[in-house]
């Protein structure tokens, strides 16, 4: 029955030509090569969840008198956002459940693109001809940041909504058309009444488009281009060695998949997040203590506490403090981020094609300065918890932001050398990273010492083969040449010249006949 | 010390605010029960209570604080300041102080609850209170309205304490502490009284019925959230979560992905080419690639 | 039904109807060292990765059964994730242990296209446009015209559609001269009310709530003998009377970024922002002395009218909260 299926689609679309190709795209088999796919996976469970709650949220921020479950709430005017919020957490079956996946997914989904783009760099990969597959994957980053925050302030909580204030102020201060940005995108001053709606139909419509687009090319660029590679054994910039999509890879990329559900389930099971009940619906007279932003805008809440009470004035206009850390530095940050191919091809007067990747520590200049440029934001991060830390570690305040002002600049430019170094060390040693087998050491009943090899790993006891190439033409031989022929299976050749013999466009046998050659 | 100066301040202002106040205080009275009221309460054994008060006074507090509560160069006077702040001070543990320059910390009490009120009685039986409240006894949170307490919360408390009563740090070393952990009584008090930098909150700007909402919000959903979701990650909100969601999150993730996919060689693969004569490893059999590392 | 065999397989064109026929082989053996599953004992690698799928099923259908009976997130989140745990663990071992262990390749050609290539890619896109446009500039101009004038216009409905101008909105808050200071029940705040070292937040009684209006009502200190608080020495002659009885009033929206100021210190005087943590100095005009915030936040002048209620002498005298362009040095 699915041979008549096959056949069917077969005969309109032509899916055996190029279908073969897609059979027998290789994937390499590094486990970084899986990283991306993490991305890729939550991005999946996100949708997924998303839909769910899109059926119960209701986006607007209209007053209405909470009447549900939640004691502390009732009879409380809440915009009718927060309330669906509350519906979806405590009312809808399975609502906490996907409020908690989706939230915990939005945190994997940004965490692995940042780790994927740290592999990309670290090894290269973006280096001539997939410079715009760079650029498409750091725009996706900057999409899915944004969406995210975009997403967390939707049930208008207390806490999101001080994140969304400072947004206004934010765009409010960009020099020239600040005051009129605001207002626009806020539909009037602040709050207004446009601006959860506003988030809403960019959070759940117009992004997500976009990043499925962008999606879309990155994932067709790379098998356009084919995927790189590490140096290793029968590996060439000619060739791409790992696993065919069908059947292994197929199988290993769904399990992950599942995988990457169950982690997320997990943590969904285990850890709350985003308790909206616990902080009340936004009001903007109200504020809390221990107002941090989701993670992945935590660099950016981190530059707003350490820079430094500097403000512009003059000829009757001013360039506000908060433009500094908040647009000026993510603009230069992503700026340099987009440009980063084209700036290392300049410095390195590399224009060639690049199809091997490099090992990070072969190239400890472009390692160090990644790693340093890395522990600047990593220290933005860690400051945008000064109050926390200071709680927790109860050291003073004052202290603790003027030591991150310190470490802002020291951490940096200490990471370059010491990075460096490690690099160049590693260099040395041609065994370095490389996992290697216990010696195991044994003590006889005299008390000598004797040193014997670990036996091996089950997964190492595999012995590796130089690869084997998968055809790409067909090689056509006439029967009459004798060579082994693929059958139907029934044992009989054919009679030369007799009408079975002839080929139709229909196989005999259907999709699954296995050819004796394999049997 | 220079906290103590400050403490001593403000003390001194209560001070002079009982002395200055005149007016009744909008929206009724329930200002705690004072020292008079208690003693007159338990009249047959006045005498002998006060002592009981008064030898505990002697052995713990007047050693800084004066054998007659008038204060020294290190602590405040304890004259009039109510019954309230006594007790508050007493059962948070912040008074006595681990050590005479140490800064007052939230510890175990170091009395129980009948010792603490003996001392409150004893100390406000030495001077007038000047309104200060005192010990709110009998305050009754059954009928608290939660929802207005929470509201309430949210203006004048969270900001210190944050909105999930996980305290903070200010600045200059102080601390908003958490509110786990407290009775009603106390939070009642740290509301009236307004101790070290905390504001204070009289019957002017937050009724009884406004307090009482409050201290029933906080005595039953600061102190019990509910908590469905799972672990609350110590009410701090978005940091914490940032930790779980990439070191248990994505990491779990790349572990999965570290057994899913291939590691790069290992010393058995160099092993089997030297045997099999390739030399495929890291360097690859292209050497332009490498031309500039 | 075809009559020929030419269709998939590609004839030589021969007329010998037996060579005409020819059928697609490979030149790979099923007894390929890559063929081989990596697993040494495959029957105990198919019962692991059974018992991973065997787990599944009991997770989803625990799953099932928590979502019927109303269990709480725990047991469905835990049944959801046992499920996919499962099934993930099944597939991955069956994946790496019990399917063609490879590795295979494929070849990488370049996707630089040859000379030949470009050129004609080139002529076909360049020749037949050279017709269209060559000679035709006036053609050309007059699109880019239209376009560059639907470009300008597109600007008006999905930019200037969103919301109004700014105007002077920013400018001023809905604090007038004689304006009651009440909370937010809408109850006027008098003389008394608050303790010293007390705040409350305040509303004019026209914009009870209002995001820009909102002000902190400090309670400073105990009536000063001259019954104004001093302010500092730049603002000693325009602010003498606007701090009555020792009580003063700031803006509570932060000028760093807008969050409100809702911390006071009782002891230190100081006022907070939970945001960024920067530091007002409520003694000193409410200068910011630690933390991010660049300005000072407005203060609200404030008189005791004869009933004792608190009113506000007039609005404040600067934009409150964040900066932006147009707000120079007011």
């Amino acid at each position: 029955m699915i041979d008549a299926l096959f056949n069917w689609f077969d005969e309109r679309l032509g899916i055996s030509g190029s279908g073969r190709k897609m059979l027998n795209k290789i994937f390499p088999d590094h486990w970084s090569f899986l990283i991306g796919e993490i991305a890729l996976y939550s991005f999946i469970v996100l949708l997924g969840t998303g839909v769910f709650l899109t059926l119960y949220f209701v986006p607007s921020s209209k007053d209405v008198i909470y009447e549900g479950s939640y004691a502390p709430l009732r009879g409380q005017p809440v915009s009718e956002a927060f309330a669906s919020t509350l519906n979806l957490s405590f009312a809808v079956r399975g609502g906490l459940l996907m409020r908690q996946m989706h939230h915990w997914a939005a945190n994997i989904f940004v965490g692995s693109i940042v780790v994927h783009m740290l592999r990309i760099f670290f090894t290269g990969a973006f280096r001539k001809p997939r410079e715009l597959n760079w650029i498409v994957g750091s725009t996706l980053l900057i999409l899915a940041i944004f969406n995210g925050f975009l997403g967390y302030s939707l049930p208008d909580d207390l806490v999101s909504g001080t994140g969304i204030r400072i947004s206004f102020s934010i765009v409010e201060s960009i020099p020239l058309i600040g005051s009129y940005a605001a207002f626009f995108l806020f539909g009037g001053n602040f709050p207004g009444n446009s601006i959860i709606p506003r988030f809403f139909i960019l959070h759940v419509l117009i992004l997500p488009a976009v990043i499925v687009g962008l999606l879309g090319a990155h994932l067709g660029m790379l098998v356009r281009q084919k995927h790189t590679q590490f140096p290793g054994r029968g590996n060439t910039p000619r060739n791409v060695v790992g696993a065919p999509l069908w059947p292994t890879f197929a199988a290993k990329t769904t399990g992950f998949m599942c995988l990457t559900v169950a982690v997320t389930g997990v943590l969904s099971a285990l850890f709350q997040i985003n308790p909206v009940w616990l902080y009340g619906p936004y009001v903007p007279y109200k504020v809390s203590y221990a107002v941090q932003p989701d993670w992945y805008m935590g660099w950016l809440d981190g530059a707003l506490r350490i820079m430094p009470s500097w403000e512009i004035v003059g000829f009757g206009h001013m360039i506000p403090n908060v433009f500094f850390p908040a647009i000026l530095l993510p603009g230069i940050t992503f700026g340099v981020l987009q440009a980063w191919p084209f700036i290392e091809a300049r410095i390195t007067h590399d224009h060639a094609e690049h199809q091997i990747l490099d090992r990070p520590r072969d190239r400890p200049k472009r390692t160090a300065f990644g790693a340093a440029v890395f522990s600047f934001y990593f220290v933005l991060f860690g400051a945008s918890a000064t109050d926390v830390l200071a709680n927790y570690l109860s050291i003073s305040l004052n202290v603790v932001l003027t030591s991150f002002r310190f470490l802002a600049i020291a951490v940096p430019l200490i990471v370059f050398p010491v990075t460096y170094r490690i690099c160049k060390e590693m260099q040395r040693v041609p065994t370095a990273g490389k996992r290697k087998r216990a010696n195991v050491v044994l003590r006889s009943t005299e008390g000598g010492y004797t040193t014997v090899r670990a036996e091996e790993r089950p997964g190492d006891a595999i012995p590796r083969v130089d690869p084997l190439p998968l055809d790409e033409e067909i090689e056509f031989v006439p029967v009459m040449a004798g060579v082994l022929v693929a059958g139907d299976g029934s044992g009989e050749e054919p009679e030369p010249g007799s009408p079975a013999e002839s080929q139709t466009s229909r196989p005999r046998g259907g999709i699954f006949r296995i050819p004796r050659v394999y049997r | 010390m220079s906290f103590a100066l400050l403490v001593s301040a403000s003390f001194v202002g209560v001070f002079l605010l009982g002395a200055g106040r005149g007016d009744v205080s909008a929206g009724g009275v329930s200002s705690g029960v004072n020292a008079a009221s208690l003693t007159s309460q338990d009249d047959p054994t006045a005498a002998s209570q006060l002592a009981a008060g008064r030898t505990l006074f002697v052995q713990n507090c007047s050693s800084c604080h004066g054998i007659d509560a008038s204060g020294s160069d290190r602590a405040p006077p304890l004259l009039g300041v109510g019954g309230a702040t006594v007790d508050l001070w007493l059962s948070s543990g912040w008074m006595p102080l681990a050590e005479p320059t140490a800064e007052p910390e939230r510890k175990p009490a170091k009395f129980d609850r009948a010792e603490v009120l003996d001392i409150v009685r004893y100390v406000t039986s030495l001077a007038p209170s000047f309104g200060n409240p005192g010990v709110p006894f009998g305050l009754d949170i059954s009928r608290a309205d939660v929802a207005e307490g929470f509201s309430l919360f949210a203006l004048n408390c969270a900001p210190c304490h944050t909105i999930t009563g996980a305290g903070d740090a200010l600045a200059g070393g102080i601390q908003a502490p958490p509110l786990h952990g407290v009775t009603k009584t106390m939070v009642w008090e740290a509301v009236r009284t307004g101790p070290g930098n905390m504001p204070r909150f009289g019957p002017g700007t937050l009724s009884p019925a406004q307090v009482t909402d409050i201290v029933g919000y906080v005595v039953k959903n600061i102190q019990h959230p509910v908590s469905p979701g799972g672990l609350s990650l110590g009410g701090v909100g978005p940091v914490a979560e940032g930790f779980v969601g990439l070191f248990v999150g994505v990491g779990a993730c790349l572990l999965a992905a570290l057994w899913v996919g291939d590691r790069t060689e290992t010393e058995e693969d160099d092993e089997q080419e030297d045997r099999d004569g390739h030399d495929d490893g890291p360097g690859g059999n292209d050497k332009r690639e490498l031309a500039h590392a | 039904m075809p009559d020929e065999p030419e269709a998939p397989a590609g004839s030589s064109g021969q007329d010998d109807p037996a060579r005409r026929v020819r059928i697609p082989v490979t030149s790979i053996r099923a007894d390929a060292p890559q063929f081989q599953i990596a697993a040494k004992n495959p029957r105990r690698a198919e019962l692991v990765a059974s018992s991973g799928f065997l787990l599944a099923a009991a997770g989803f259908a625990g799953f099932g059964a928590a979502y019927w009976q109303n269990y709480s997130n725990f047991w469905l989140a835990l049944t959801f994730s046992v499920g996919f745990a499962g099934l993930g663990y099944g597939m991955v071992v069956w994946g790496r242990y019990l399917m063609p262990r490879g590795p295979f390749s494929e070849s990488r050609h370049s996707l630089v296209p040859t000379t030949a290539q470009r050129e004609a890619f080139v002529q076909d896109f360049a020749s037949r446009g050279k017709v269209a446009v060559e000679r035709r500039g006036f053609l050309v101009k007059t699109l880019g015209f239209a376009s560059g004038i639907l470009g300008v216009v597109l600007a008006f409905p999905l930019l200037r559609s969103l919301g109004p101008l700014p105007g002077k909105t920013l400018r001023q808050t809905a604090w007038r001269r004689g304006s009651y200071l009440v909370d937010i029940t809408g109850r006027k705040i008098k003389t008394g009310d608050l303790e010293v070292g007390g705040f409350i937040t305040v509303f004019p009684e026209t914009d009870i709530g209002g995001a820009y209006s909102q002000t902190m009502l400090i309670r400073v200190d105990p009536p000063p003998a001259s019954g104004y608080l001093t302010p500092p020495p730049q603002f000693a002659k325009q602010r003498k009377t606007w701090a009555p009885q020792g009580y003063i009033a700031f803006s509570k929206v932060c000028t760093h970024a807008g969050c409100p100021v809702g911390l006071y210190e009782e002891l230190t005087k100081q006022m907070l922002c939970p945001c960024h943590q920067s530091l007002f100095d409520v003694t000193d005009a409410a200068i910011p002395i630690f933390g991010p915030a660049p300005r000072p936040l407005p203060q609200l002048p404030l008189y005791i009218d004869d009933e004792g209620y608190f009113r506000a002498q007039d609005g404040y005298d600067e934009p409150v909260g964040p900066g932006y362009w147009e707000r120079g040095n007011d």
